[in-house]
């Protein structure tokens, strides 16, 4: 079994916190999705994108050995760390308080985590190997439930514009998702991955174009930034509410 | 929005069943919506689902003379009585 070099972990980590963070932006919609059914299955989607985060802090806290997952390991790896030492883009991060931004924020990264996957399907680390290939399954249904409302949507001229502002807003932040990870180089030297994120950034623009053909959105280009070790401003609030309840008992067993 | 009734069945087993109801703005949301809300415990492994505006319905007036007819429910007791009374009077 391949051992994990610090610079894979961080890799991970990253993958992980994105996983996680989205996951959670997206279950605080549950009571409050414009339609009930809409409210139930943002939710759920969200459930699997923090299964996702579970399987990746599981590889990093058992360091790649597939072990059974050691949930403690992982809780202390998804929410005591202090906010320098996540690696999460700021598009996880930004509060949307609008169900267009937040739409649009779920169609940007499920696309964008889509190729992701893709790009550690053949994973040298054999239970990221398999954590692909089940999120690979998952992520083709939160694509086509993210299109089928946008698909909606657009046809409203007022809910167009609403998306049109949302899609401006967010894609300085978006493009932040495709930043090199630290420890990216290592991870694809140990055969963890098979190329960097930003190769497939050019993928991610066509479908942005495609999805969005009356949206005058520019140049999408990576960021000049090390957006990854840089929280956004949102991110104390989120980490705190995050942790409210847990908090109230950390020995607490779930 | 539309309402869609939602059917269930798992492999191997009995009939599809239905499941409940949800509203959707068109057919793919339906079918999407559906899978999150109604199968994301593996309740089935089949799913129907059909647009409400497309079942035809009996309503109460259409099906209410067939709860009046005493003579389609044959139990058997009457001759199975006549045929016992018959064997023993011979």
């Amino acid at each position: 079994m391949t051992s994990m070099t610090p610079g894979t972990a961080e890799f991970l980590l990253a993958f992980a916190d994105d996983e996680h963070l989205m996951g959670q932006q997206h279950t605080e919609w549950i009571g409050v999705a414009p339609f009930l059914e809409e409210d139930m299955a943002f939710a759920s989607i969200a459930q699997d994108e923090l299964s996702h985060a579970a399987l990746l802090y599981a590889i990093v806290a058992d360091n790649g050995q597939g072990s059974p997952p050691d949930d403690r390991a992982i809780d202390a790896l998804a929410f005591d760390r202090s906010a320098a030492d996540y690696r999460s883009a700021q598009i996880v991060e930004v509060a949307c308080t609008g169900w267009a931004h937040a739409l649009v924020r779920h169609w940007l990264y499920d696309t964008a985590e889509e190729l992701r996957w893709s790009l550690v399907e053949d994973s040298g680390l054999e239970p990221l190997k398999d954590a692909a290939a089940h999120a690979a399954r998952e992520e083709r249904f939160h694509v086509r439930h993210a299109d089928g409302l946008i698909d909606v949507l657009l046809q409203a001229p007022d809910s167009a514009d609403r998306l049109a502002d949302a899609v401006r807003d967010l894609l300085p932040l978006a493009t932040g998702l495709f930043d090199p990870a630290p420890g990216e180089a290592e991870a694809i030297e140990a055969g963890i991955a098979s190329a960097p994120f930003d190769t497939v950034l050019p993928e991610w623009t066509d479908r942005v174009r495609a999805r969005f053909p009356d949206i005058d959105i520019g140049t999408i280009s990576a960021p000049a930034f090390a957006s990854r070790t840089q929280r956004h401003g949102d991110f104390p609030a989120l980490l705190a509410r995050m942790n409210r309840v847990r908090g109230l008992d950390p020995t607490a067993v779930w | 929005m539309r309402t869609y009734e939602i059917f269930l069945k798992r492999d191997g087993q009995e009939e599809y069943r239905h499941a409940g109801s949800i509203d959707a703005p068109d057919d793919e949301l339906a079918l999407l919506l559906a899978r999150e809300n109604y199968l994301r415990r593996a309740e089935g492994d089949l799913l129907w689902m059909v647009d409400r505006q497309h079942l035809l319905i009996g309503d109460r007036d259409f099906v209410a003379p067939n709860s009046d007819k005493p003579h389609r429910d044959n139990d058997g007791l009457l001759v199975a009585a006549h045929r016992k009374s018959q064997r023993e009077s011979r």
